[in-house]
């Protein structure tokens, strides 16, 4: 039996492209897998394909899930997207694969007794957990130029889910935020639309010294967090179950002085 | 405005100095919520609001930090037995500008530090002259600086209508402290106020809310008063109510009032009054922590206060929480078949919560249920398996008995004694927004 392993870029145009090309080969789906970045595991006797992300396969593919399976899982497999872990193509293709055979295929994602529901709704919980976590700790800071600049440095690519939060909220503002992990920066303009770009071009475009008052404000911060505190009511376990540590190298409260 | 007079006693202080004051004297009051309203920005302005509410940081105490919670002036003219700032207290004394409180605001909102303003006052002169000030500082915020985040005020009770209701068209949430369960206790501790004072403007705000709801249909864009509704705290352990007596009144502010959210507060004793109990073992969180879970059961779970304590047992049990208790007194109803049982039923069993019982209703919809998928679904199995059957199978052999099953359940231990901060917004969500909802199952499982 030959199994066709479908490679796919890491990316909603390039995953969505292979869950494309996997229904034009008209086998059994059993016998197609899609694939992440690289493979480090060759099998012998498989297939392996490169796919070429294609805007038009994707698109398709993109209406048609928002078409059969409504909203929530739309956004839920965009989520799922986002995830850092490799098996998110597979399990959105199978996922797919399962939703067409439902009665109601607006309950995709209510289908928990499916494993490749199940992983999808896993990879989107990871990933609008970790977004939440970065519209609570997010910090800006005040540049001398009156731009506010946050940096964060997510597990999934969170960062396109957060932004509209922002932007929203400061719809006055410049501001920046930037993915150090990913070398993203999102930019906000005072009453436009924000946009990304990558590495050195975003670097251009912020300075890095701080305003003055951006000292007097995050120090008074400081003295908030610290006194609001109720010291018979000290509690570290539940403060760090509710405030992961690996979020507080970005918060200003938890800088060392 | 008056409120120039005052503040010049405080003038030479700094700002620092009078944050460091006036937060440290608003940390008891524990409502840090910033839920309850979903409103977008005009785009004119800065801020807008979530209706789940959003915290920002958690305090070595582990309680969230969301708004910017401080008292406009710790001046007192009551004596409130358990209050810091009582009046025969010699502690420093502190007053903000409203220009002072707006920049505090405006500065830690922009930074992402806060979701807004959580404004109290001790009483300066009397009630209806404090709440001048505290109008005066929100009315800025709000026209001044556009703010259009999230602002929760106090009531003070004994102001003036007039002014309750000029505020509440600018806040979001309003509340006014029951402070203590009975008016008996209110009285032994806090001599200056009076239960009925402290009703009337619980009642002119609930009034208030559900006639903006009215104009608000007749007119869309009708400005909207306490839009986050109205909450209130009660003080545990200083006075001797029994959990019984606690939860009663809560369940009847609930239902009489229509409050959003009632806070209890385990004492913390700061005075060292000889009115006051002595506590030796701290704060009693753990009565505390119970409270909530019960609490919890009455907003969310069906259950009646007169189902959960009585007369004759009118205190939470310490080793098991309050839906596990009930669960073992009612043994007759288990256990329940996962895949029949109506979804009422199933919120009952001890390690189910609102969302793995939604879950199970929807996913049973596409073919049975085992053990298995109820893992995945994010049921609590070593908790539950006593009280269900999946296809009429039980988990594993297990009898149905009550010492046994305690004995069991306590082992397996209650990650205590907070597993979750009582008192913030990640509970408040459940039904409020999708997003939320979503997020609130990838946070509890
Ligand atoms: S009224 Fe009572 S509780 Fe409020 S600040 Fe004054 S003394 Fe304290």
């Amino acid at each position: 039996m030959e199994e066709y392993y479908l490679i796919c870029q890491d990316s909603l145009e390039g995953i969505f492209t292979g869950i494309y090309d996997a229904y034009l080969k008209k086998k059994p789906h059993e016998q197609i897998h899609i694939i992440v970045g690289e493979e480090d595991n060759y099998r012998l006797f498989a297939i392996y394909e490169e796919c070429i992300p294609d805007g038009k396969k994707a698109t398709s593919v993109a209406r048609t899930i928002l078409r059969e399976f409504g909203e929530e899982s739309y956004l839920s497999i965009c989520r799922a997207l986002a995830s850092c872990e490799a098996d998110k193509g597979e399990a959105i293709y199978k996922a797919i694969v399962t939703g067409f055979g439902m009665r109601d295929r607006h309950q995709l994602m209510g289908n928990l007794r499916n494993p490749a529901v199940h992983r999808v709704f896993e990879l989107a919980r990871f990933t609008a957990n970790e977004a939440h976590y970065h519209i609570e700790f997010l910090r800006f800071r005040e540049l001398e130029n009156g731009i506010l600049y946050a940096e964060i440095g997510p597990k999934n690519n969170v960062i396109t889910f957060i932004v509209p939060h922002f932007a929203g909220r400061f719809p006055l503002e410049n501001f920046v935020i930037y993915d150090e992990i990913r070398d993203i920066y999102a930019m906000h303009p005072t009453k436009g639309d924000w946009y990304l770009v990558h590495g050195e071009e975003g670097m251009n475009q912020v300075e890095h010294i701080l305003s003055e008052r951006e000292k007097k404000y995050s120090e008074l911060f400081c003295q908030f967090f610290h006194t609001i505190a109720i010291k018979e009511r000290k509690n570290y376990r539940l403060q760090r179950n509710m405030l992961p540590l690996r979020y507080r190298e970005y918060m200003t409260e938890f800088q060392e002085k | 405005m008056e409120s120039n007079l005052i503040i010049s006693s405080t003038e030479q202080m700094s700002l620092m100095e009078k944050l460091k004051i006036l937060s440290d004297s608003a940390k008891f009051d524990v409502s840090c919520s910033s839920s309850g309203v979903g409103r977008r920005g005009d785009g004119t302005g800065i801020g807008n609001t979530s209706a789940a509410g959003i915290c920002h940081s958690f305090g070595a105490d582990g309680r969230c930090i969301s708004l910017l919670k401080v008292l406009f002036t710790n001046e007192c003219v009551y004596d409130c037995k358990y209050c810091i700032n009582r009046k025969s207290n010699d502690v420093p004394r502190a007053s903000f500008t409203p220009d002072e409180i707006c920049e505090l605001t405006i500065q830690f909102y922009r930074r992402n530090y806060i979701e807004g303003l959580f404004l109290s006052s001790g009483i300066l002169n009397n009630p209806s002259y404090t709440m001048e000030l505290i109008y005066e500082a929100v009315y800025k915020l709000r026209t001044l600086y556009r703010f259009q985040g999230y602002i929760h005020v106090k009531a003070i009770p004994g102001a003036e209508p007039e002014i309750v209701q000029r505020l509440g068209m600018l806040a979001d949430r309003m509340s006014v402290n029951l402070e203590l369960p009975t008016a008996e206790g209110l009285q032994k501790l806090a001599p200056n106020k009076h239960r009925r004072n402290i009703l009337a403007p619980m009642r002119q705000i609930q009034q208030g809310i559900i006639q903006n709801k009215n104009e608000l249909v007749a007119f869309r864009h009708a400005p909207s008063f306490v839009p986050a509704g109205q909450s209130t705290q009660v003080i545990v352990g200083a006075t001797p109510e029994t959990d019984y007596h606690i939860m009663t009144v809560a369940e009847s502010l609930y239902k009489k009032f229509a409050l959003k959210r009632v806070y209890y507060s385990a004492f913390v004793n700061v005075n060292e009054d000889k009115e006051l109990p002595a506590l030796p073992g701290g704060p009693p969180l753990l009565r505390e922590h119970r409270l909530y879970q019960a609490d919890w059961l009455l907003r969310f779970y069906g259950f009646e206060a007169d189902e959960l304590l009585s007369e004759s047992k009118p205190n939470f049990n310490i080793l098991l929480d309050p839906k596990a208790d009930w669960a073992l007194r009612h043994l007759e109803l288990f256990p329940v078949e996962i895949n029949r049982a109506d979804y009422q039923m199933i919120l009952r069993v001890p390690g189910i919560g609102v969302k793995s019982a939604q879950r199970i209703v929807r996913a049973r919809r596409n073919g049975r249920l085992n053990f298995d998928d109820l893992k995945k679904i994010g049921v609590t199995l070593k908790r539950a398996l006593y009280f269900i059957t999946c296809n009429g199978k039980m988990m594993y052999p297990t009898k149905l008995e009550e010492d046994y099953i305690t004995r069991n359940l306590i082992s397996n231990k209650e990650k205590l004694p907070f597993d979750r901060d009582g008192m913030t917004y990640r509970q408040l969500s459940l039904f409020d927004d999708e997003q939320e909802v979503i997020w609130q199952q990838a946070i509890n499982g």
